[in-house]
């Protein structure tokens, strides 16, 4: 396997791992006062897969030969990044119904196009991750619907949370093409299979008409399709997107913090267990 | 109570420290890897879904069950450390490389309805 | 008896609610990813067991559904015991917690699939193979860190002095119970503790932890006094919910 394949290959599977832990938080924000038996259920078994999908994306990872304890500290350093996405705040429930719903239905729309890439391990773990997210793209849309037919209260509430969370999911796919630092080789590679405009492009497709039948705005005045089935939009401020990138987001500074607790609270179990002979081991490929 | 103005309740109830103050995980504080198979129904195979870090064979047993058998059907898993499989290297895989020439091997190496044929063909020319 | 079966499926309900809750603050947070999964199961499957007793509730014994009985109930109207109530400290607590909990909640089921109370057998049985994996869950993470070393036991030893008062709270006796017992539905919680504790002590003993003695039970839950914790709780858990109570989440 070629030196720099494997090096971006662990670059991007661990970005990805760390941005399935990382997204535990801001919906997990919610876990203690979801409305209702069926949404609070939903909402813990959500949170926990992508939990999951973080271990599965860390196995995938490890198989080419970085180990998941030299992953996490490259994520507590700083030294590896996480989607950016993850760094806004849930203010309220309506949040969740928008996260669960749009920034699910983005990471799908990258997951399904990535499964078809050119490192097994890779696949098959997104493979099983698209699976699961089909349910949380699911579970968001119902809890979105409720809200966006429910009372003026709720309404208004949902119509906030999507004023906040449109630039961020516009952010989702990354910078644009051109800008783009890695994306032409990760793509002859076979490793990333739609390159991020053409996912900035398809997404509207798919999910625009489904808020705008409810209703609902998107605070994008010059959002619509063209003649050619292309989408147009406000091109977003990446600016702000570099600046979240280097830490100055709204919620780095607690996401980080929240992180490095979980890992030191962790710690003494961690440390009890361990076995001094396992230092080299890798999952087999 | 502690409060870390956080919009998470859960999170304004923990002791926080910086953001910056490092935190190191040390090699081999996410213990062993153990390669997860699990079985479908009673007598099919036991199929490799994934793995699991764990202290022990045990606890793997444990994880791997809500890891890989939370959802779908599932009977059995096995879990084995990922150190205890011997495996061949990617390159010693031109040993297997001719395996689709020895057809001697295989039902398709021998033409049977052919020859059949052929001799049908001989005998009806003969009368 | 009305009132002595729906006291009965409410305390047991309300500790499953609450500990569930407690439990599913873990996720995302856990000590290992691993972990963090698994003990997040368990925290849904305990929030599933209170949806479904207090959906039996609802359909059988007239209690408001199970939405409305579980976000709007007053707190002097709950009827878990304390041990459920308290705020997660460290791991060696939640688990020591889980450990004592899980292994009476079998217990309770166990009797519960041959009660007498028959709209209650066969939830009881259905349960029976996850809670099975919730005592597996608590009886390999107990035997495994007590033999840890020095700080890991010290750390289970300090949690068990501190969870077994509170544990056996989860036995507090009530004026239904006699009812109950009579009517062969519940075996009574005197019996009930002793199971429990004939249950738990060879697995202490396994991991060479003390039974804290003399454990005076921490009372008071089932008869809806409650720790300082349950209020804030209740209010936390029903913030969205009681913005509008007739909406539909
Ligand atoms: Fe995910
Ligand atoms: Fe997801």
């Amino acid at each position: 396997m070629p030196v720099d394949y494997r090096r971006q290959l662990i670059r991007l599977i661990e970005q990805h791992a760390h941005s399935e832990v990382m997204g535990a938080l801001p919906e997990g924000t919610w876990i203690t006062r979801a409305p209702g038996f069926k949404r609070k259920l939903a909402l813990i078994a959500k949170v926990q897969d992508e939990v999951g999908h973080g271990q599965l994306l860390y196995n995938a990872a490890e198989t080419l030969g970085k180990r998941r304890e030299a992953m996490i500290n490259d994520l507590l350093s700083g030294k590896s990044k996480y989607s950016n996405v993850f760094n806004y705040p849930a203010e309220t429930w309506a949040d969740v119904t928008v996260i669960g719903f749009l920034i699910d239905a983005a990471a799908i729309v990258n997951q399904v196009a990535n499964a078809k890439g050119s490192y097994g391990p890779y696949c098959r773990a997104l493979d099983r991750i698209c699976y699961e997210e089909s349910f949380h793209l699911k579970q968001g849309h119902d809890a979105f619907i409720e809200l966006a037919t429910g009372t003026n209260m709720q309404r208004q509430m949902l119509q906030e949370a999507l004023n906040r969370w449109w630039q961020p999911i516009m952010h989702f796919f990354g910078p644009p093409d051109k800008t783009s630092v890695h994306g032409e080789k990760l793509m002859q590679w076979k490793v990333k299979m739609a390159s991020n405009d053409d996912m900035r492009n398809q997404f509207p497709d798919a999910y625009v008409p489904k808020i705008w039948e409810l209703g609902m705005t998107l605070p994008d005045a010059a959002l619509q399709k063209n003649e050619a089935g292309r989408w147009q939009y406000t091109d977003p401020d990446w600016n702000l997107f570099f600046k979240v990138i280097n830490g100055e987001g709204p919620c780095n500074a607690e996401r980080m913090k929240v992180r490095k607790w979980a890992e030191e609270s962790g710690r003494w179990v961690r440390t009890a267990l361990m076995s001094h002979t396992a230092a080299d081991m890798l999952p087999v490929a | 109570m502690m409060n870390n103005d956080s919009l998470d309740p859960r999170v304004n109830r923990l002791h926080l420290s910086d953001a910056a103050a490092p935190v190191i995980v040390n090699d081999g504080e996410n213990w062993n890897i153990y390669e997860v198979f699990h079985q479908e129904k009673r007598g099919a195979h036991h199929e490799h879904v994934g793995c699991v870090h764990a202290p022990s064979p045990q606890l793997a047993l444990v994880f791997a069950k809500e890891q890989f058998g939370r959802r779908k059907k599932c009977v059995n898993i096995w879990v084995v450390r990922s150190a205890d499989i011997p495996a061949f290297e990617v390159e010693d895989e031109d040993m297997f490389a001719n395996n689709a020439d020895k057809t001697y091997r295989d039902a398709s190496g021998f033409k049977v309805m052919e020859k059949i044929n052929k001799y049908k063909a001989q005998q009806r020319g003969e009368k | 008896m009305q009132a002595a079966i729906t006291y009965l499926l409410t305390k047991m309900a309300d500790d499953a609610l609450i500990l569930g809750h407690r439990n599913s603050e873990w996720t995302g947070l856990g000590p290992i990813m691993e972990e963090d999964i698994a003990f997040s199961s368990m925290a849904q499957d305990k929030i599933g067991h209170a949806l479904g007793l207090y959906s039996i509730l609802h359909e059988q014994y007239g209690t408001p559904d199970p939405d409305k009985y579980a976000f709007l109930r007053e707190e002097k109207d709950f009827r878990c015991c304390h041990l459920v109530e308290l705020p997660n400290r460290a791991y060696d607590f939640s688990l020591m917690r889980h450990f004592l909990f899980d292994h009476a909640d079998a217990l309770r089921y166990e009797y519960m699939a041959q009660s007498s109370l028959e709209s209650l057998r066969p939830f009881a049985k259905k349960l029976k193979g996850e809670i099975k994996y919730h005592t597996l869950h608590a009886n390999a993470w107990l035997t495994q860190l007590s033999r840890a070393g020095e700080d890991s036991y010290g750390r289970m030893q300090a949690a068990l002095d501190e969870c077994l008062p509170l544990a056996l709270g989860m036995f507090e006796q009530s004026s239904f119970d006699t009812e109950l017992m009579e009517a062969g539905i519940y075996p009574g919680e005197e019996k009930m503790q002793a199971a429990w504790l004939e249950r738990i002590y060879p697995l202490l003993v396994k991991c060479a932890l003390n039974m804290p003695v003399p454990a005076e039970p921490v009372n008071g839950g089932r008869h809806g006094f409650h720790t300082e914790h349950l209020g804030p709780l209740l209010d936390e858990m029903g913030a969205v919910f009681r913005l509008d109570p007739a909406a539909n989440w």
